[in-house]
């Protein structure tokens, strides 16, 4: 009922008690009372209006709310009565809620909330897997068949690569252009906010040229003007009417950064045999078609293609139909979830701390809540005051907990710079807060049952203690509990730890210390034909090698160790005097294509043979290093330096100069693949003529500061051409960042793992203190009769012992069914370590027995006569 | 009347009846109760208003303010269909148990 309609109800009452009132006295009168007379006996007839006032009025009121209130007052008076007490179980509460929330953030827009397309589970991700990408994709020929086709989807897109482009015009600037098809956003079923999208007669081959552009982009360069549509630009030196304006919330399905959108312009009539270009393909499910479903259906459009694939690649390709949003979490799912469990089992061990603390504190209430039961509160009515009490401490965690949640975000935020799914987007919004707050109403009735469930009884007025034990047995199995949940915490923190270690500690096959690298890519329009480029190769390595400081200086298309190498399957290459390969791909051989001091910049040690030199680089000569483990795949057991080997059917026969010791180049984790290096050569290099490759890396080792080095060349590559974004970082960055991911979970899982320890070192504490003021009188007798003070304490400590051994072995069980769901994340470490384990076991028992060791001492200090006298 | 549970059961019963003869305010209810039983029951105030309000909040009768011939403002109860159908359950009720105490009194 609304405040005023109860306002309005309560003085509509008093007015008819009122009106009765003056009628009787009015009667009286007529009957022949004086005035006053009958007013007064019309009063006493009528008997205390007060309490009929209240009574009549309380036919309306919600009774259950009242006594709500009245529960919230009274515990908020308890409360204030017990502060220290109060503020233990909010700051539990707060530690648990707030990670909780702080990690639901983040980990949301993972797992649970929709992804910004209408429908968006109806979105699958269509390709085919092959050991030449991590990722599903699909030749463009074999597309345009199925798209023609198939029949489990609404519609299917795909869009190409995300390219860099330039706009051309005044103050220029480097973009990502996404090529798209004409569907591509009617299939994500996306308007655009201003103008139209791709028309299919602007998907063809010299089509007009026209863009959409990104929200992003169109605040950033034209301010919002809302008359761009219909604007010309200048992209890449063509002129390009853009024709629309992609909403602000827009994302690529695969989150790629994309500035502009550009017609896709598939060749839909490709001469038959040649699979076409690349492409990532999308689709929107028929209603009623499940994911399974629709792979099953396409089954034969898939057993079609498979001839065209090359023999040896037929049994690695496989057809892959996924949701976008599986396709977008794949690598953090596992992650995600750890980092829920984590807080999860932080906030079990919250609960069971405040429900221990609650707990003690009704021991402490026994007699006044017996007091209420012999007066006659009911069970239920004391049961709900119990949860009244808790629910309320409930949501004052709840609003701590967020403040702790809001800073530790920001901590999560600061630790982890980039390279974590969608952390950007992680802020304590509605959804955040409603998971904070059903957080805390569970962990209120969780925590509340504990003590609600003991009956206030009158019996307990006289003081017996028998039903001390009971309790302590319920308050020292929580305990273990806790410690059971700290344990499997700590296992998998120490585990991640370990992990993490491994991986920086993970020799990479060179010496990062002192090296700096610089990443470009040429842009289309200034650098139209390879031999312009390699002008720009070529003069820029001269430039490179002069800067004072440089020891050596090289350039090179990728870098490790990360992946993304170019590669070829093993079966395209063969060694002298030996068959191909044949019997599959054989797996992927990475190739580098780089100048001669590459090696020595990065600290490469050349085993055997010798490393390029520069008069390798004679168009005529073909000269190869193998990596150590190719060699011996190509030679197995035979000399390989000076021996010929080719990379391809058709392609010419390469010397091998030299083997180089492998690197890592898989990124740090992954084992190294075999690789092999090709030299840029001078002249009109065929290398370069087949595979052109703007984008390249130049590598310095220096000898001096390397900041001062990073200037000099930023400084060239401006003079060289001040158009084109440069990205300068020392290797040792680079690095670093591989294991960005990996330090965020370690960091996360630790720190939650330290709390919930300390959490459980304040409940053993806890408990083992109530337990000894329990015992008071009974080591005061025991004392009386002889026993030392040492044999007291070390009871007390045998006690603690006991439940914490109990903890560790049930942890220790937990731990080797909770680390095994980690396996896949960790780095030269099993789950089942025992070392991390017994780490793990060691330190929480250390620190369960420094947290049994203030009340243990607190027990031998007990004065015999003292603790007598309370009996 | 007492504010025993069982003879709940027959205030509202009288309150129903009287208003069933016509709508009334509280205090008119206590009058024409007391003349309808000669004098033989009183309903006193602290036991007649709350259960107005338990009959109201229930939707049995209804209540809105009118004024009086004596041009006084009073707060007048009216039947509700659902009041008309309690009080014949009532009245059914309550005939039955008069009859049978009735005749366990004659029988004894």
């Amino acid at each position: 009922m609304s405040w005023f309609r109860r306002k309005r109800r309560d003085e509509d009452v008093a007015e008819e008690l009122r009106a009765h009132l003056e009628m009787r006295a009015e009667w009286n009168r007529a009957s022949g009372m004086p005035a006053d007379a009958a007013r007064a006996a019309a009063q006493r007839q009528f008997g205390n209006s007060g309490i009929l006032y209240e009574e009549t009025r309380g036919v309306h009121a919600n009774r259950f709310l009242e006594a709500a209130v009245q529960d919230v007052r009274y515990a908020l008076r308890g409360f204030r009565r017990e502060r220290a007490f109060t503020l233990t179980a909010v700051l539990a509460l707060a530690l648990g809620i707030g990670g909780a929330t702080a990690v639901f953030s983040v980990v949301d827009r993972v797992l649970f909330r929709a992804l910004p397309y209408p429908e968006p589970d109806r979105l699958v991700s269509v390709g085919v897997m092959t050991p030449l990408d991590t990722t599903e994709f699909m030749f463009s020929a074999s597309y345009v068949d199925w798209q023609r086709v198939q029949t489990p989807f609404e519609s299917m897109t795909s869009f190409g690569f995300v390219v860099n482009c330039d706009l051309t015009e005044a103050s220029p600037v480097r973009l990502s252009c996404a090529q798209v098809e004409s569907n591509f956003l009617s299939t994500l079923r996306i308007q655009p906010l201003l103008g139209r999208t791709f028309t299919t007669a602007e998907d063809v081959r010299n089509g007009p040229d026209v863009a959409m552009i990104s929200y992003g982009f169109w605040q950033s360069r034209y301010g919002g003007d809302p008359k761009i549509i219909g604007r010309s630009i200048s992209l890449n030196g063509a002129p390009t009417t853009i024709i629309g304006v992609l909403p602000a919330a827009f994302e690529m399905p695969r989150l790629n950064h994309a500035d502009l959108l550009v017609p896709v312009r598939l060749d839909r009539n490709l001469a038959p045999g040649l699979p076409g270009r690349d492409i990532r393909v999308f689709a929107r499910l028929k209603p009623d078609v499940t994911v399974a479903q629709a792979r099953e259906a396409l089954v034969p459009l898939f057993a079609q293609f498979l001839p065209t694939v090359p023999p040896a690649f037929r049994s690695q390709v496989s057809l892959r139909v996924r949701s976008v949003r599986d396709l977008q979490t794949e690598q953090s799912r596992l992650a995600s979830w750890l980092l829920l469990g984590a807080v999860g089992a932080l906030l079990a061990i919250a609960c069971a701390n405040v429900a221990n603390l609650l707990l003690a504190r009704s021991a402490r209430r026994r007699r006044e809540l017996a007091v209420r039961a012999a007066i006659g509160a009911s069970r239920g009515r004391i049961l709900r005051q119990a949860l009244t009490e808790s629910m309320t401490l409930a949501l004052a965690g709840c609003v701590a907990g967020c403040a702790f949640a809001f800073a530790l975000l920001r901590a999560f935020i600061a630790i982890a710079p980039s390279g974590i799914l969608r952390l950007e987007q992680a802020h304590l919004d509605g959804r955040a807060l409603a998971f904070s707050l059903a957080a805390a109403l569970a962990s209120g009735l969780l925590f509340g049952m504990a003590p609600a469930l003991e009956t206030a009884r009158a019996e307990d007025l006289t003081g017996a203690r028998s039903v001390g034990a009971r309790r302590g047995l319920f308050r020292q199995t929580l305990v273990a509990g806790q410690i059971a949940i700290s344990l499997v915490l700590l296992t998998s923190a120490t585990l991640l730890m370990r992990s993490l270690w491994n991986l920086e500690a993970a020799p990479l096959g060179f010496q990062p210390e002192h090296v700096i690298a610089a990443s470009f890519e040429l842009g289309p329009s200034r650098y139209p034909t390879g031999v312009r480029q390699q002008a720009f190769f070529e003069g820029l390595e001269a430039r490179a090698a002069a800067i004072p400081g440089v020891r050596a200086a090289a350039l090179s298309d990728s870098l490790p160790p990360a992946g993304g190498t170019r590669a070829r399957p093993y079966t395209a290459l063969q060694a002298e005097g030996h068959e191909r390969y044949t019997r599959d791909t054989g797996g992927m051989i990475v190739w580098r294509f780089i100048t001669p001091d590459y090696f020595a910049a990065l600290g490469i040690p050349i085993v055997r043979g010798r490393g390029f030199a520069e008069e390798d680089r004679e168009p005529s000569r073909n000269a190869t290093v193998l990596s150590q483990s190719l060699a011996a795949r190509l030679f197995p057991g035979e000399e390989a330096v000076g021996r010929s080997v080719s990379f391809g059917e058709r392609e010419p026969w390469y010397t091998v100069v030299g083997i180089a010791a492998d690197v890592k180049n898989n990124g740090v984790a992954e084992h190294a693949s075999p690789e092999y290096y090709l030299l840029r050569r001078h002249g009109s290099d065929p290398v370069y003529a087949s595979t052109p490759m703007r984008g390249a890396n130049v590598i310095l080792r220096t000898a001096l500061d390397a900041q001062a080095a990073a200037n000099s060349l930023r400084a060239i590559l401006r003079e060289l051409d001040p158009t084109m974004p440069v990205k300068v970082q020392t290797f040792d960055e680079r690095v670093s960042q591989l294991a960005v991911r990996s330090r965020f979970d370690a960091a996360l899982v630790t720190l939650f793992a330290a709390m919930g320890l300390l959490l459980s070192a304040v409940g053993l504490c806890g408990v083992m203190a109530f337990l000894v003021a329990q015992r008071t009188p009974e080591i005061g007798l025991r004392m009386a009769i002889g026993a030392s003070p040492g044999a007291i304490a070390a009871s007390v400590i045998g006690s603690a012992a006991r439940w914490t051994a109990a903890g560790v072995l049930l942890g220790a069980a937990g731990s080797i069914v909770a680390t095994r769901a980690i396996e896949t994340m960790l780095f030269g470490v099993g789950a089942r370590d025992p070392l991390s384990l017994a780490i793990a076991a060691g330190t929480l028992t250390g620190v369960a027995l420094i947290a049994a060791w203030a009340p243990a001492r607190r027990a031998s200090a007990v004065d015999p006569l003292e603790a007598l006298r309370v009996e | 009347m007492a504010k025993s549970p069982e003879l709940q059961g027959a205030l509202d019963l009288l309150i129903l009846k009287s208003l069933a003869h016509e709508p009334n305010h509280g205090f008119g209810i206590t009058l024409h109760v007391q003349n309808a039983s000669e004098g033989l029951l009183r309903v006193e105030e602290g036991s007649l208003y709350p259960a107005l309000h338990r009959l109201e909040r229930d939707k049995l009768i209804r209540g809105e303010w009118k004024v009086t011939q004596n041009g006084r403002r009073a707060r007048f109860y009216r039947l509700t269909a659902g009041g008309r159908k309690r009080l014949a359950d009532a009245e059914q009720n309550w005939s039955t148990l008069a009859a049978g105490v009735a005749k366990v009194l004659r029988f004894a």
